[in-house]
């Protein structure tokens, strides 16, 4: 605050309502951040609705939201929906976990061993650049049909994402750390098991949690192109069989997948690094 | 708005620097942690004022209320800002103060550049402070290729050149070892007795505070109030040296003494 005083300018530091009800105003921020999170995606969904029945869009190919819930009904009815979810949902699960366990795997292994990072850093490095829906037509080939193929896809997109993740996170832990353990043992386990682990989840975590949204995309650009199963699946028939409807719940139906997706990892973060805290602009927000 | 209209309030002071009843507790509930306060305390216009306190004593809490970082919990601290071409206050930190990202003159320059002094003259006053602190040929480097002493020293003309009409400084030696702080500290009391600047200076060295201070306010354990404040009687200009007189022995001692229990009653804070 400044007070001007004639050729005088007057700073106060005061306390405000932040520092008088300190309890009160956490509250009030907790809720404006939930409500805010909240209202931004209603306003958007009541402002599609309004366009829609106002005709401000043209409804045949942009339905309003109250249609498609109760497409997403009929979707359900018809058998339709849970299935191809669970399809999705599986392929997720399967690849996300086999890849990101291996990715973390390797990502620490190269991280404690210099020579094995030296031995195939720059190998995985030229592998890490190639497209990996590239891949898919390789992997039929070797899979031959049905489940297999997918699972190889998304397992790939995963491994690479995590494994750089991982190891650029081994990588930049601060030599003090190091340097505790190593001063009382030589032990690389020691080492690992006390400082490298440790100080590496928040930054691994942060991996795992861009590449749970990005195996959702995988796994339904797979499923554009081949499946015949899934959510990917029921939004390709939608355009195909020019049926929008279906397209757009499927669509929001993935977009919710994603949100689950981030949502798992983020409370596994909070179990495995409960003392890591949430970064300052969300505990702030 | 005329200077009468002021005489009303009470916030018209003599101090540059007036604070009143200043409380600050960190976290809510239970987990409250009453760090500091309530403590009175004004720093006269051109004074150079050390707080001393063992550490978790809140004394750089309330230097970062004084600079606006953080508000009191209670209280007021009124700070005069007389001439408005001028930067009000500038801080120099213990630590993560530079840019490393920035060369030591970008560093220097960076102050006087968000305050919007123009490009050409931010460029002179930086080139004359990088010389008064001796680092004319480290101009160019980064950071990283500096000492921490050549650092700090970095980190204070930025401060400088600003030339702020109140300047914080919190433990801005405390990082170095003993002999730079040495250097540094004699290379504070000549450029504050160059040209006189009102100063809050916190730190935990008694030794330190009385070097270079008009002031030394001694502060308790946790939650920080203000134990004694005592006008330090050394004649200026000073240097280092004053250390080894045994009047700088006794009034040290004095102070210590005061001190010692602090540090053992706050325990392993």
């Amino acid at each position: 605050m400044r007070v001007n005083h004639g050729d005088l300018i007057l700073l106060f530091r005061r306390p405000s309502s932040a520092e008088r009800q300190p309890r009160e105003y956490a509250r009030r921020q907790r809720l404006l951040r939930i409500g805010l999170g909240t209202a931004v995606p209603v306003a958007l969904v009541v402002l599609w609705q309004i366009a829609s029945t106002r005709g401000w869009i043209d409804s045949r190919l942009y339905p309003s939201p109250s249609r498609l819930v109760g497409e997403a009904r009929d979707l359900e009815s018809q058998g339709k929906l849970w299935p191809n979810l669970w399809a999705t949902t599986r392929r997720i699960l399967v690849g996300f976990a086999l890849g990101a366990t291996a990715g973390v795997l390797v990502g620490m292994v190269m991280g404690v061993f210099d020579t094995l990072r030296w031995a195939f850093e720059p190998l995985l490095n030229a592998l890490y650049t190639v497209p990996k829906l590239a891949l898919l037509p390789l992997f039929l080939t070797v899979f031959k049909y049905g489940e297999a193929p997918i699972y190889a896809l998304i397992l790939t997109t995963v491994f690479f994402f995590v494994w750089i993740s991982t190891l650029e996170a081994m990588l930049s832990v601060p030599e003090g750390y190091r340097e505790a353990v190593l001063s009382l043992k030589r032990s690389r386990w020691q080492l690992f098991r006390h400082a490298l682990l440790p100080a590496s989840l928040p930054q691994i975590f942060v991996g795992l949690r861009i590449t749970a949204g990005v195996s959702v995309l995988v796994v339904l650009g797979v499923e554009f192109i081949y499946g015949g199963s899934g959510i990917g699946y029921l939004i390709i028939q939608g355009k195909t069989l020019f049926i929008p409807k279906q397209m757009y719940v499927a669509i929001v139906v993935a977009a919710l997948l994603g949100i689950a997706c981030i949502g798992v990892v983020d409370i596994a973060r909070r179990l495995a690094i409960p003392w890591a805290g949430r970064d300052r602009s969300r505990s702030r927000g | 708005m005329s200077n009468s209209a002021a005489e009303d309030e009470p916030t018209t002071v003599e101090p540059r620097v007036q604070a009143r009843g200043v409380e600050r507790s960190f976290g809510s509930g239970t987990d409250t942690v009453h760090a500091l306060g309530p403590i009175d305390f004004d720093i006269a216009d051109g004074e150079f004022a050390c707080i001393v306190g063992p550490s978790g004593c809140g004394k750089s809490t309330f230097l970062r209320a004084v600079a606006g970082l953080i508000r009191p919990s209670a209280g007021e601290i009124v700070i005069q800002h007389s001439d408005p071409s001028r930067v009000p206050l500038a801080m120099v930190f213990q630590d993560y103060g530079i840019f490393p990202w920035k060369t030591v003159e970008a560093n220097v320059r960076f102050g006087l550049q968000v305050s919007g002094v123009r490009k050409a003259e931010a460029k002179a006053r930086a080139k004359e402070w990088i010389s008064r602190i001796g680092l004319s040929d480290f101009s160019d480097r980064y950071p990283a290729a500096l000492s921490g002493g050549m650092r700090q020293r970095v980190a204070i003309a930025r401060a400088m050149a600003l030339e702020p009409e109140l300047l914080l400084m919190d433990e801005p030696f405390a990082a170095l070892d003993a002999q730079r702080r040495e250097l540094l500290q004699d290379e504070l009391l000549q450029i504050c007795q160059a040209d006189r600047r009102t100063v809050l200076f916190v730190t935990h060295s008694l030794e330190e505070a009385l070097i270079l201070g008009d002031r030394v306010v001694v502060m308790s354990a946790r939650p920080g109030r203000i134990l004694r404040s005592v006008d330090v009687p050394f004649e200026r200009p000073r240097s280092t040296e004053l250390r080894s007189t045994p009047e700088f022995a006794a009034l040290k001692g004095e102070l210590w003494d005061l001190l010692r229990g602090e540090v053992t009653v706050g325990g392993a804070a």
